[in-house]
């Protein structure tokens, strides 16, 4: 029993990563119709600027643990929005709902940045101290309690997104270019704007997880690299451009990962969830909740 | 008024003395770039992600090393002097990368040495030009199967789990008689895949059964789900066989946080700073076997000197990977001489038989009984544990080989 109730908290703590990084990667699919191979790079700036603003404030600023992770948080958050903007300025708005381009240049971008980030931190890896450091029991499950506190915001930051698509004006406009950018633009929506909007916001999803996972992984400049694939594999299973399935593939991959590589080995998970994609592209290539069209 | 004679001199054809004056000087010059050739030096290795601290050390120690022949007026052989020159390549661990690398190395550059390789895959990758072309190889793969008669351009500069294992368990289990059971966690790759067999057979030599042997992919980035299932195991050890320091670290962070505490064990140990800037307090007691204490007592002045060069340059001290690159120079520098040649030929031939100075100390090749061709660096295997975060030297056993050259 305290087996299955381990298997889980480690669905959840893997899935609720996954769930964010996804979220922000299928937000500017749907809305920009562009499929951006730079996402991970997000993730890794937000993840590095942790890693530097947190020694900073607690060693020279003298401020406390959870103080200087919020102010590291902030910084990386301020990191990310303003790499975001500068990239759809001077690239993505020149290729939006164009597919070919958008591939090109987000691998190219993603190669600058790699340098840059390699440039600047070298390639050893970073790490920082847990904020909540101590491990708790529940029931039978034992995980630490930053762990805990991240599958706790990675809900809190799910729901506010959905809100906020679903209550506000920013998100019926999202929603709006998603379904029919022509038809929406006719209703005198600026596509360009909503587009940046929702750019921004998909940045900064994928810097929250950044954020989340610094004091708990160690941070490489490829960090976020390696999670692109098991997004692209969630979005595909999830359905592409849907929020919703972005959750539920999040949390299926989580569920595959955790059981497989507990009953068989990493490995073994790892090719079920390429198979699990070849089985959905052949059967409903939409995925689970994606439009057919 | 000089200046406008100088101006309409110099609109006169030169006379028979300046033409003289010239070819003299021109065949100076010709003579003075003869003198100082470049020679290339080329290195394939991880510059990006995960193991990219291996790749840049490797390339800081192969410039120490050339810097340091190169203070001394270079590297003479048949009436030349040559300079040499690190041309690095970034092989991102793969064998599609390693290939093009050695591409690009061999055909662009027209490097005829390369003196340093890492990973098994782009290392197989990148033989099946150097030895098609006869290119000198060095390289830290360890895989056995980039060894023997056919290969005989191919040196491995580093020592591998057929140097380290049988040493290394022997010494484990005699700190720890009690332990009975262990796990491997092998990463799947070439790499893993050859180690895996000698890790549980020289286990099972010591009466140690392996309750799994597992594997995972490079660039996992959870690794609750294996931690679970190595607690749900307890095994007295666990053994985390070719893995990197990043992936080992985040393992042992998450055993920590689900009780386990039993002998932890990294034969492809090299980095304790990227063991435990992951892991933290839960790599203490590691036990490692490729690593060094470059700064304590046993280091010779040489690796203490590039140990903090490295920390100074790179922010990252060496370790038994990043350093070889240093002894592969020093290796090819005794060939070259030897051979009197930079003929990649004649110095695959004086290699097996060439003694040097490499940053261990003395030195030379051997393994023939093992690989059927002398192309083994022969160095110390050095076990260390983590101590407060630190690497500390507990034993230090030089090979057979290597013993009879120190006697010599």
């Amino acid at each position: 029993m305290e087996v299955f109730v381990q298997l889980l908290a480690n669905t959840l703590q893997i899935g609720s990563v996954y769930v964010l990084f996804a979220l922000g990667l299928t937000l500017i699919f749907g809305v920009m119709k562009i499929v951006n191979f730079a996402h991970g790079a997000f993730f890794t700036a937000a993840a590095l600027v942790v890693t530097s603003v947190m020694p900073f404030a607690t060693a020279t600023l003298g401020l406390s643990l959870p103080a200087s992770y919020l102010l590291a948080a902030i910084a990386a958050f301020a990191v990310v929005l303003c790499i975001g903007a500068v990239v759809f300025s001077f690239g993505f708005q020149y290729v939006l709902k164009d597919l070919n381009g958008s591939f090109i240049l987000s691998i190219g971008l993603l190669l600058v940045l790699n340098g840059i980030y390699l440039a600047i931190y070298g390639g050893a890896p970073r790490s920082v101290p847990q904020v909540l450091p101590d491990t708790i029991n529940i029931f039978g499950a034992r995980l630490t309690e930053q762990r805990l506190a991240l599958v706790i915001i990675a809900i809190v930051v799910t729901g506010g997104l959905y809100l906020l698509i679903e209550r506000t004006r920013l998100g019926l406009a999202l929603r709006a270019v998603a379904q029919d950018q022509e038809a929406a633009m006719l209703q005198g929506m600026p596509y360009r704007r909503v587009a940046l909007s929702g750019f921004l916001i998909g940045a900064a999803l994928a810097a929250c997880a950044g954020v989340l996972m610094a004091p708990i992984n160690a941070v490489t400049t490829v960090s976020g690299d390696e999670f692109l694939i098991k997004a692209f594999i969630i979005i595909i299973i999830g359905g592409l451009g849907s929020v919703a399935g972005a959750i539920v593939g999040g949390l299926f991959i989580g569920m595959v990962e955790s059981v497989g590589g507990y009953f068989f080995d990493p490995s073994t998970a790892t090719l079920a969830m390429f198979i699990l994609v070849i089985a959905f592209l052949l059967v409903r290539p939409q995925g689970i909740l994606g439009n057919a069209d | 008024m000089h200046g406008r004679s100088h101006s309409q001199s110099g609109m006169r054809r030169p006379g028979p003395v300046r033409l003289l004056g010239l070819a003299a000087l021109s065949i100076l010059l010709a003579q003075g770039a003869a003198a100082q050739e470049t020679l290339k030096l080329g290195i394939s290795a991880p510059m990006s992600g995960a193991a990219a601290t291996w790749g840049l050390g490797m390339e800081w120690a192969a410039e120490q090393a050339a810097e340091r022949i190169n203070a001394e007026g270079g590297l003479s052989a048949g009436g030349e002097t040559y300079m040499l020159d690190i041309v690095a390549y970034d092989n991102k661990y793969s064998a599609t990368e390693g290939a093009r690398a050695a591409q690009t190395m061999l055909s662009r550059d027209g490097v005829k040495f390369v003196v340093g390789a890492i990973g098994t895959a782009p290392v197989r990758a990148m033989q099946a030009l150097t030895e098609r072309q006869g290119v000198i190889l060095f390289n830290t793969a360890w895989g056995k199967s980039v060894k023997g008669p056919d290969f005989p351009y191919t040196f491995t500069q580093m020592n591998t789990p057929f140097e380290i294992l049988e040493p290394f368990y022997t010494f484990v289990k005699e700190q720890h008689p009690d332990v009975k059971t262990a796990v491997l966690i092998s990463p799947n790759d070439a790499t893993g895949q050859e180690l895996e067999p000698l890790a549980i057979e020289t286990w099972k030599s010591l009466g140690v059964e392996m309750l799994a042997s597992d594997w995972y992919e490079r660039g996992t980035t959870e690794f609750q789900p294996i931690a679970t299932k190595i607690a749900s195991l307890d095994p007295d050890v666990v053994d985390f066989s070719a893995a990197p320091p990043g992936d080992v670290g985040a393992i042992l962070k998450e055993l920590d946080v689900l009780g386990w505490d039993g002998v932890k064990v990294m034969s492809a140990g090299t980095s304790v700073d990227a063991l435990t800037a992951v892991a933290g307090e839960a790599a203490e007691d590691a036990y490692l076997g490729a690593s060094a204490d470059f700064d304590g007592p046993t280091a010779t002045e040489v690796q203490r000197e590039l140990n903090a060069g490295a920390r100074e340059a790179i922010g990252e001290p060496l370790n038994g990977i990043t350093i070889s690159s240093y002894d592969a120079v020093m290796a090819l520098q005794a060939a070259i001489k030897a051979a009197d040649s930079v003929d990649p030929a004649k110095v695959k031939d004086a290699l097996p038989t060439v003694r040097f100075e490499s940053s261990y100390g003395p030195s030379g090749f051997g393994g023939e009984a093992l690989y059927g061709y002398p192309q083994q660096m022969l160095l110390p295997v050095i076990v260390t544990q983590v101590k407060d975060g630190k690497p500390v030297e507990l034993t230090r056993t030089n090979p057979a080989e290597l013993e009879a050259l120190l006697n010599k």
